[in-house]
Parts: C-alpha cells; structure tokens; sequence
C-alpha cells in the first residue's frame, strides 16, 4: 500500500501547477546568471582575486563552466529551499485544504503510511530539483564556458583545483546539497501534518531557515552551544568537499546531522498525523 | 435468524476543547440495513461518522465494525467500507478518471481501468473521465463521490447527505440506486440525510439523535405506527369538521387549518374511524391522506 | 689643497670608469638577450604563495620581440606580475634608465658583479633594480626588482643547456605578499562554526613561485596569431 501511494503522489505532483513553478523558476534563475556571467563574469572574478593581481598575475580559463556551477549553487542557497518548500510544504496540508484528506484517511492506508509516501514523493521531488539544477549548473554552463581548473575562495584562502579532480567533487557535493534540500523537504512536510492550509508551512519553513541562518551568523557566545546542531549551519557543508584537504570528519558530522534532523521531523509529522482528529 | 451486526456504537463520547459534540450515542447496524441517521445541525452527526470511519478519535465509547474493533484491525475495517462524509472533494487538477484510479489503488481491492470506466457510466458521468474536476457542478462531484464510494465493491456504504444539491431527478436516482444497493447485492447503508422523505421511503431502521445524544432507535416503521398520525383532509366545512371530531376523539389535535383543509394528529388505528364519523356527521371528505410522517415526529422528538 | 683636488679628480674619474663599466656589462647582457627573437618553452610552474593552495601546473611559454609574451596552460597558471619578460623590455631601452656598478656578490661558486639600475624617468613603472651579473657568462643570475604596483620581486636564475641565450632553465620569483587579503564576500563560509576569522597573510612575508624551463625552441619562428587573445 506504501508504494501504491506513493505513486498516487507522484501523480498529483506532476499534475500540479506549482511544480512546474519551482523548476521553471529554477530555470530563470540559473538563466540570468549565466546570462550575467557571459556578460561581466570578469569583474565577479577581480572581486576575488584583487588583492592577489597586484602582485601575481592569474593565466588561463578561470571563468570557466566549473567556477560558473559553483558561482550558481553558491548564490542559490537561499533561494532553492524556497522552491522546494513550494511543493513538499502542501503536501499535507494541501489535502486538508482540498477536503481530500478525509477521503484518504478513510481508506485501508494506514496514516503512517500515507505520510511515509508523501516524504518519498517530497525526496523524489527534491532530487529531480537538485538533478535540474546540476545539468543547468554544470553541463550547461560548462557548455557556454567552456571547462578548466575552479578557483573557490574559502575562508582560509583560495584553492585552485585540477579540471580532472573537480568532477567527483561536484558529485559527493551534489550529495550532500541534495541532503540539505531533502532537509528542507522534511521539515516543510512536518509542519504541513500541522497545518490545514498551505501557505502556513512554506512560510513557516523559510522563516525558521532565515531565523536559523541568522542566529548561525551571529557571533554572540550565547548561541555557541546550539550552533553545532541548527541543520542551516550544515547546509552548506557541500563547499567542504572544494577544500584542501578536503575536512572529511566535518562532512561526515554534517551528514549525521542532516540525517537525525530527517529522521526526527519524519517522525514527527507520523505522530501528529496519527493522532490528529480529521475534521476538515 | 440473527442478522449480523455490522455496527456497534456504545456510548460513544467525543469532546473538541470544551466543546462536547457527542456525549453518549449508542446504535447498531445489521446486515443489509438502509440505516437512517438523522438529527438536526449540530447534533453530532459529521463527528459520530468521523468515528465510524476512524477520521477521529472517540474520547469514551465503543466501536465495533464488522464484529472488530480499530486496534489492529484497521485495514482490513476500512477496506470493506465506502463513504462520502459531507461533500466530496477531489483532487481539483486531475480528471475524474485519474482522481478515481488515485482512490482504487488504495481502496484494498484490484480495480481496473475499465471498471472505473463502467462505474463512471453508472453514475451517470459517461465520457467525463477525461475531465478535470475543477468544472464538475456539484451535482456531477456528488456523483463521482458515489462513484468513489462504490468502486471496491464495500460491504458497508456510509453517506452523508448524499442527495445535496442533486435535481428531483438525481434525487431519484440516487434513492433508487440505494434500493439497489439493498436488495439485489445486500449491502449495509448508514445514510444521513435531511431528506426526511427518502429516509422515510428506503431506510428499514434509523436512529435519532440530537445534542450529542441517541434519542431514539428501532425499525422505522414501527417507531412511526406507534406514534399518531397527522392526518390532512380536505373537506366541505372546516368547523363543522373540527366539532365531529372534537367530539368523537378525545385525544385527537388540530394541528393546522384553511378554509378547506385540516390538519389532525390522531391515532393510526382511528383513522378509519375518523372518515366514518365525519361522513355519518354530513362532512363531506374530499381528501384524506397521511401527511409528513417522519418530519412531524423527528420534530416532535427533537423538541421534547 | 693641490692634494685634495688631485684626489677628488681621481674619484671622479675612478666613478666615470665603473659607470663606464657597468654600463658595459648590462649592454653585453641585453645583447644576448636580444639575439633571442622569439622562443617556445614547456614551463613547470609551482606556486608557494600563502593563502593561495595550487597544484604543480604545466604551460607553454611563448614569446616575440620585443614585447609579445604568452602563456598557455590547460589549467589555472599564476605567475609573478613582474619580473618577468617585462623586464628585458625595460633594460632594452637604454635611455630609460642609468646603471651603476654597486659591489660583487658570490652566487654559489660564481663571482657576480652588482649592478644598480635606477629609472630616469618620473612615471616609470620600475622604481629600482638590482641585478647580479655573471661577467664570464653575460648572465644574470639574481635580480631584485621593486615596482610601485608590485613591491619587490627577486628573481634567482639558474642556466643550463640556453645559457648562450641567456634563456634560463629556472626561475626562482621571491614576491611580496604583505598586501594580500581575503575579500570579506558571499563567497565565504557562512556556515563557518569554527570562528575563523579571515586570514590576511600579516605573518608572512613573502610568497614564492618556480619555474622550471625545458624544451626550449629559439628562432624558429612564432606566428603573431600565437599571442591574440582568444574571444
């Protein structure tokens, strides 16, 4: 029955407007960056490289497709969450809204079940989100640009990495974004089990990850302590993997949260679902 | 022989905050019953059917469907019942085809495509499959509800207000499929309605309940013979009409008059009595016929 | 007094000699230099610039008189600013510039002569040179070159199979780095729990790159499209 509705939910998420929204909006955003990019990408490199030109001189592609997909998964760190919220934030609460979620609860679908199936088709989601964005960050941007070594300004310097060693680096990165969203997907759906509307848990989940992103930035002692364990301080976690060397214990750490966060915003939203009264 | 139970409500309770919306409701349902559920708004109607349906929880009270209770036995429950509580919704951006593959494949029964196309036509929806339900009237969701509730073939059929919004013709319809429903495949059907007339028309046994509360249960027909009638005549002379009647039955009540009618409630078993003694009084009678049964003694329930 | 004036013309003269000298030597030098045409070198570039982490990179070097310099790599190649060909260019042009003999420095085994290369011009780029010259060989094997834009840079050479070129095998660039600093940007770590605070290179001084030379191929021809820049 899990799989049976599962697939019922894939099919209402395909027929849904609001669907097509995140990745065509997705589509627009990378579009105007590149667009950007073509158009004055040398200034964007200057930024960085500044201080270093007047006494060294930097050769060979540098605004390539590898600099342009990180630039682009840099600058939309933000803005995807949203766009996944979009769609997983109404999958609850979007029945309620409907009426159609006392039809479904009145089925033999155990309420587990119907919950455990909307996070799948939320995760299936999330990832042909995240696929989208990496063919549109990488292939197409390399396409335009061409391709060469990545230059990444992390807080410790610059890193100039090998063409032939960026690869599977974007791979494990594309991972550990993916498990980021999936994150945000989690927590959206969780807060739709509590809610019988559907712009109450999109707005929710961006607020908790702008107050959560605000409260990581914060340099005030007070916050020390549970800094570590906000999943906003792990969600950049995949720039870890264009370091060198490259802090596998931090990565690590990183996933485990994210994945305790999913584990606990899952069962969350199983527990009130189970226990809530249908009255809509 | 002792027909199966297929519901058994006892004492069910169930509080929202401070708010009590059912207190103590107890009924049975047995196999093959058209069950009539009657009270008026607010009596706690949606929210014991909620409890049928395990849309909610009970706070006190037992529920037993098909001789099994909810604990562990939920699955195997549900997939036996088709219902439509209140008005039914469906997935506004699918069509009426995929919105009913989405409900069939979680039904707990194997339903192919073509069955779906044949409920569609007996529901009346023929060639609508393919449209999406945003421009269904409501009498066309109302349908496809049905539809919905009938598609794995449920040994139990819970409808709420099934006829609302339906035209005299769908109104038919629907009382005619119930019928059915009952006689040729001996499905149990708890209906709620305020259609009191079709109630009273198809269902065998009912129950009444008002502020949370059963008042009354047992087989229609009898509830209703052991009750009085209202009477509404048609005759020459109104007061002429009234004394005769006045004066041969004591306990009979005027229940409302025109220049040319009567209303009277009165005993069933005086009513032959009743034409007798207006006509040997020189009344003539044009009209005699028992009016609004089940209304005027819902009412009176209610009421009291 | 006659003693006093007797001596100072002696100075003079003695100053006038080793102008003259220096002179000689820096001209001998940028003959060799100019007897280069063009060249094609495989360059093995390795960049130990603090905050600055880079992989070994392999490039093409290409240059033409007088002033046409390109370096093609696969990857991202950094190379000093200055230092480099730029400065042949600017000793080419003898009026720009006077030189004065300033010492001896052993280099190695190598007795070289210091030469002090001071810009007469107001707006030069060049602020002062100082180049360390094998006489023998009409090589130089050290220079130190302060720029207004780039600070300082020493150059070590080192000479092998080109040395009649005066093509170098290796180039050993010393550049100051007191001015790097890390833009405070969105490229940074938001998610940064450590508390790193941005690292300027305050504690280091100075940073250094080498370049070694091989495959030379001199005077054989370059084409000008070589140095276009690719739209």
């Amino acid at each position: 029955m899990l799989l049976k509705n599962t697939y019922n939910e894939f099919v209402k998420i395909l027929a849904k407007p609001r669907s097509y929204l995140g990745i065509g909006a997705l589509t627009l955003l990378i579009g105007v960056i590149l667009f950007a990019m073509k158009a004055d990408g040398g200034s964007f490199i200057s930024f960085v490289t500044a201080s270093f030109e007047q006494t060294l001189s930097f050769n060979g592609n540098i605004l390539n497709g590898n600099l342009i997909g990180f630039i682009i998964l840099q600058m939309l760190i933000i803005h995807i969450p949203l766009l996944v919220a979009l769609v997983t934030g109404d999958l609850i609460s979007g029945e309620a809204a409907m009426g159609t979620v006392r039809m479904l609860a009145s089925k033999p679908i155990s309420r587990t079940n119907i919950v455990l199936s909307k996070f799948i088709a939320g995760a299936v989601y999330t990832l042909i989100l995240t696929l989208w964005l990496g063919f549109l960050a990488l292939i197409v941007a390399k396409w335009i640009f061409g391709t060469g070594d990545l230059i990444v300004l992390n807080s410790d310097g610059l890193v100039i990495l090998q063409e032939q060693d960026i690869m599977w680096r974007y791979g494990l990165a594309f991972m550990v974004a993916f498990l980021s969203l999936l994150t945000i997907s989690s927590l959206s759906i969780c807060l739709s089990a509590f809610a019988d509307n559907s712009i109450g848990p999109i707005v929710s989940t961006m607020a908790i990850i702008i107050l959560f992103t605000i409260i990581g930035s914060l340099d005030v002692s007070v916050f020390d302590t549970i800094k570590p364990y906000l999943f906003t301080t792990h969600m950049a976690s995949w720039r870890s993997f264009f370091e060198d060397p490259i802090p596998m214990s931090k990565i690590i750490q990183s996933v485990v949260i994210l994945l305790v966060h999913n584990v606990i915003l899952v069962v969350i939203a199983i527990v009130k679902f189970n226990k809530k009264d249908i009255t809509s | 022989m002792e027909k199966e139970t297929v519901i058994k409500v006892e004492h069910l309770a169930k509080s929202f905050g401070s708010f009590q919306a059912v207190k103590d409701v107890s009924f049975t349902v047995s196999r093959g019953d058209v069950f009539g559920f009657l009270g008026p708004n607010g009596a706690g109607k949606s929210t014991t059917i909620r409890c049928l349906l395990s849309l909610i929880k009970p706070n006190a009270g037992k529920i037993e469907l098909f001789g099994k209770s909810y604990t562990n036995n939920r699955s195997e429950i549900l997939s036996k019942i088709g219902s439509i509580i209140e008005k039914p919704d469906f997935y506004k951006y699918l069509s009426a085809q995929k919105n009913l593959e989405i409900f069939a494949r979680i039904s707990g029964a194997s339903v192919s495509k073509s069955q779906i196309g044949e409920m569609l036509e007996f529901v009346g929806l023929t060639g609508r499959g393919g449209d999406k339900i945003g421009g269904f009237s409501h009498g066309m969701k109302q349908r496809l509800g049905i539809a919905q509730t009938l598609l794995h073939q449920p040994d139990l059929i819970i409808l709420d207000e099934p006829t609302t919004g339906l035209d005299p013709q769908g109104i038919v319809e629907i009382r005619n499929l119930i019928l059915r429903l009952k006689n040729e495949q001996n499905k149990t059907i708890l209906l709620s309605s305020h259609q009191l007339s079709e109630i009273e028309l198809i269902a065998n046994r009912m129950v009444i309940i008002n502020k949370g509360k059963s008042i009354v249960e047992g087989e229609v027909q009898d509830l209703l013979n052991a009750q009085e009638l209202v009477v509404h005549l048609e005759v020459d002379a109104v007061e002429k009409a009234k004394q005769v009647i006045s004066t041969h039955f004591s306990n009979a009540q005027f229940v409302g008059e025109t220049s040319t009618e009567l209303e009277v409630a009165i005993e069933k078993n005086q009513v032959p009595n009743l034409n007798k003694a207006l006509i040997e009084n020189g009344v003539m009678v044009f009209a005699l016929e028992p009016k609004r049964k089940l209304e005027d003694f819902f009412m009176k329930i209610v009421q009291s | 007094m006659k003693n006093l004036f007797l001596f100072s013309t002696f100075l003079l003269f003695t100053f006038f000699l080793k102008a003259q000298d220096a002179d000689a030597i820096l001209a001998k030098v940028v003959a060799k230099i100019n007897a280069v045409n063009d060249y094609s070198v495989d360059a093995n570039i390795k960049a130990d610039i603090p905050l600055i982490k880079i992989l070994p990179v392999n490039a093409t070097i290409y240059f033409k008189q007088k002033d046409k310099f390109k370096v093609v790599s696969k990857g991202i190649a950094i190379l000093p600013k200055q230092g480099f060909t730029d400065m042949n260019a600017f000793l080419a042009k003898k009026s720009s510039y006077m030189v004065v003999e300033s010492g001896t420095k052993t280099i190695g085994d190598i007795k070289t002569t210091q030469l002090t290369v001071i810009p007469t011009g107001e707006n030069s780029e060049f602020v002062l040179a100082k180049l360390w010259i094998d006489t023998k060989r009409s090589l130089i094997l050290k220079s130190q070159i302060t720029t207004r834009s780039s600070g300082t840079v020493v150059v070590d050479y080192s000479f092998a199979d080109q040395a009649e070129f005066g093509l170098p095998s290796q180039l050993i660039f010393t550049v100051d780095v007191k001015k790097f600093k890390l833009p405070k940007s969105v490229a940074a770590d938001l998610h940064d729990t450590d508390n790193k605070k941005k690292k300027d290179a305050k504690d280091e001084k100075s940073g250094t790159i080498v370049i070694k030379l091989t495959n030379y191929k001199v005077n054989k021809g370059i084409n000008d499209s070589v140095f276009k820049e690719k739209n």
